[in-house]
């Protein structure tokens, strides 16, 4: 993803103030030299940002890189790029099997080399030297990735922000808590997995409820046999727990499969290459099990009240 | 151990379901409550197996009133069995697993499954046995704890005339347990050693036999 992109690289990142969108932004290459110079800064990358028809494909990601950039990605085949060549990501290359040249915004590049890239959204792109890519995209620089010796960024982003009005340096997490794509994405997610809980907690209320209204002569007699109310209400919630592990078990598996799968479809260009972390399992998990508990606990509750009476009155009897 | 009831009231809905009931049942015997649909037996046999309240009223085991207890389910697990009209056995266990359910000691189950003619059925489930055989399943679930009462609610009520007399039977083996039985069915006038006649919600008639 593309926030993975960035956090990968440099401890602090440089584009036009007040830009909503790093596609958008325009800033003075030289720039870079005199950040460089800055004490304990070790690297600045420059960055042009851009997207483009390339050959049949309707859209793909440019990313035109200053040379010192080149051995971020990984040569599996041919060279980096020079002048009027350009090297591509390894999903591309298989997209559009293996072209020699590849047309962008109506000019022709020579194919110098393929690289690979775990980050599923510079697979799926192509890499350009900075000249090419000013052309292309007539702009200078879009942003400069800065790597420091161990040190204060905060400190070395005030001192990039006073060289020139126009730019904005923040550190890499700064940039990425703020930037607008990913804000947008954060809380719409936020929202979706707010409503999915509530969604899930009603589910399981509802299923629950139907189970126990099915089981009412079993916890009837349970309660005739001298049950207790508590003995009832942790039987069924321990019945979810089990069910709900093995969901989470399953939906684990079957999330590893479909993000495999849809990140080796030629058709996403590695654009979408989800990942499930070690953290995110287990906070699944552990929202599983409140799900399952809050889910279950008023069905539990009402099975713990059934009335063994009903039996008897089931009979007809009176 | 004495089961006791005083002056025992129940409304249902505004209708007067029990007038003054004052009885005593003796453990270690067969105690029928007959009478006509609606004459209140059903209700005070639940009123005297703690599973309905009174309208006013006591109800005593020996000297413990039911109202005095503090945990109930400890006191019915430890004192009293039920046997209702439907066997009630839990689908998804075996019949062991189904007398064993709440039992307090289930190495007893066996002694209990030998005695109750069914213990080559100990393995198979409620929906592979008949109906006879299924309802002394549930005898033996009633009687795993060895409680002082069984209550048995119209307990041949789904049975033929076989296995209800199979049933009266058994009942009259296990000695040292009180049966509290609700029933239409007038076989019982045989096995009981105590009869209480229901009518209309008052105790017609109390006569040992």
């Amino acid at each position: 993803m593309y926030s993975t992109m960035l956090k990968t690289d440099g401890d602090i990142i440089v584009t036009q103030k007040g830009i909503s969108d790093t596609f958008f932004s325009d800033i003075n290459r030289s720039l870079g030299l005199k950040i460089e110079k800055i004490e304990n800064v070790k690297k600045v990358n420059t960055l042009i940002l851009g997207a483009s028809p390339v050959n049949n494909l309707p859209i793909v990601g440019i990313y035109g890189v200053s040379k010192n950039r080149f051995e971020n990605y990984r040569l599996i085949r041919g060279k980096y790029p020079d002048l009027h060549e350009v090297m591509v990501g390894e999903k591309i290359n298989n997209i559009l099997q293996a072209p020699k040249t590849v047309t962008i915004s109506k000019k022709e590049f020579k194919v110098s080399g393929v690289y690979k890239s775990d980050i599923g959204f510079e697979d799926g792109g192509v890499v350009i030297g900075l000249e090419d890519a000013s052309s292309i995209f007539h702009k200078s620089a879009s942003l400069f990735l800065v790597t420091l010796d161990d040190i204060n960024k905060q400190d070395i982003s005030a001192q990039i922000n006073a060289l020139d009005d126009g730019i904005e340096a923040k550190t890499t997490d700064e940039f990425i808590d703020n930037y607008n794509q990913f804000k947008i994405i954060k809380i719409s997610s936020d929202v979706i997995s707010s409503l999915a809980f509530l969604m899930g907690i009603l589910g399981i209320v509802s299923m629950m409820s139907m189970v126990v209204n099915d089981r009412k002569v079993e916890f009837g007699i349970m309660r005739s046999l001298g049950f207790s109310s508590r003995a009832i209400i942790i039987k069924l919630i321990a019945e979810t727990l089990i069910v709900a592990i093995l969901a989470y078990l399953c939906a684990i598996a079957l999330s590893y499969l479909i993000l495999d799968a849809i990140g080796h479809m030629e058709k996403f260009q590695g654009y979408i290459n989800g990942d499930i972390t070690p953290s995110l399992a287990i906070s699944v998990f552990f929202i599983s099990i409140i799900m399952a508990t809050l889910g279950s606990l008023l069905p539990a509750i009402w099975a713990s009240r059934v009335d063994p009476m009903s039996l008897i009155l089931q009979g007809g009897a009176r | 151990m004495r089961l006791k009831a005083q002056h025992i009231e129940h409304f249902y809905a505004q209708e007067h379901i029990l007038h003054d009931i004052n009885l005593e049942i003796e453990s270690s015997c067969i105690t029928a409550i007959v009478g006509e649909s609606g004459s209140g037996k059903t209700t005070l046999l639940a009123i005297l197996s703690s599973l309905l309240r009174a309208s006013s009223g006591s109800v005593h085991y020996d000297d413990i009133s039911l109202e005095a207890i503090k945990n109930i389910d400890e006191f019915r697990k430890k004192n009293i069995g039920f046997v209702f009209q439907f066997h009630y056995l839990i689908d998804y266990l075996n019949i062991e697993e189904n007398i064993t359910l709440n039992a307090l000691d289930a190495t007893k189950s066996s002694v209990l499954l030998k005695a109750l003619g069914i213990k080559h059925l100990a393995s198979r489930y409620s929906d592979e046995v008949s109906g006879g055989e299924r309802q002394r399943a549930a005898i033996a679930r009633a009687l795993i704890n060895d409680p002082t009462f069984v209550f048995a609610d119209e307990p041949t009520g789904n049975l033929d005339t076989k296995n209800a007399i199979g049933v009266f039977e058994l009942f009259k083996e296990f000695k040292e347990t009180g049966f509290v039985v609700a029933t239409h069915d007038k076989k019982i006038i045989d096995y009981a050693d105590t009869i209480i006649e229901m009518e209309d919600g008052f105790v017609k008639n109390i006569y040992t036999q």
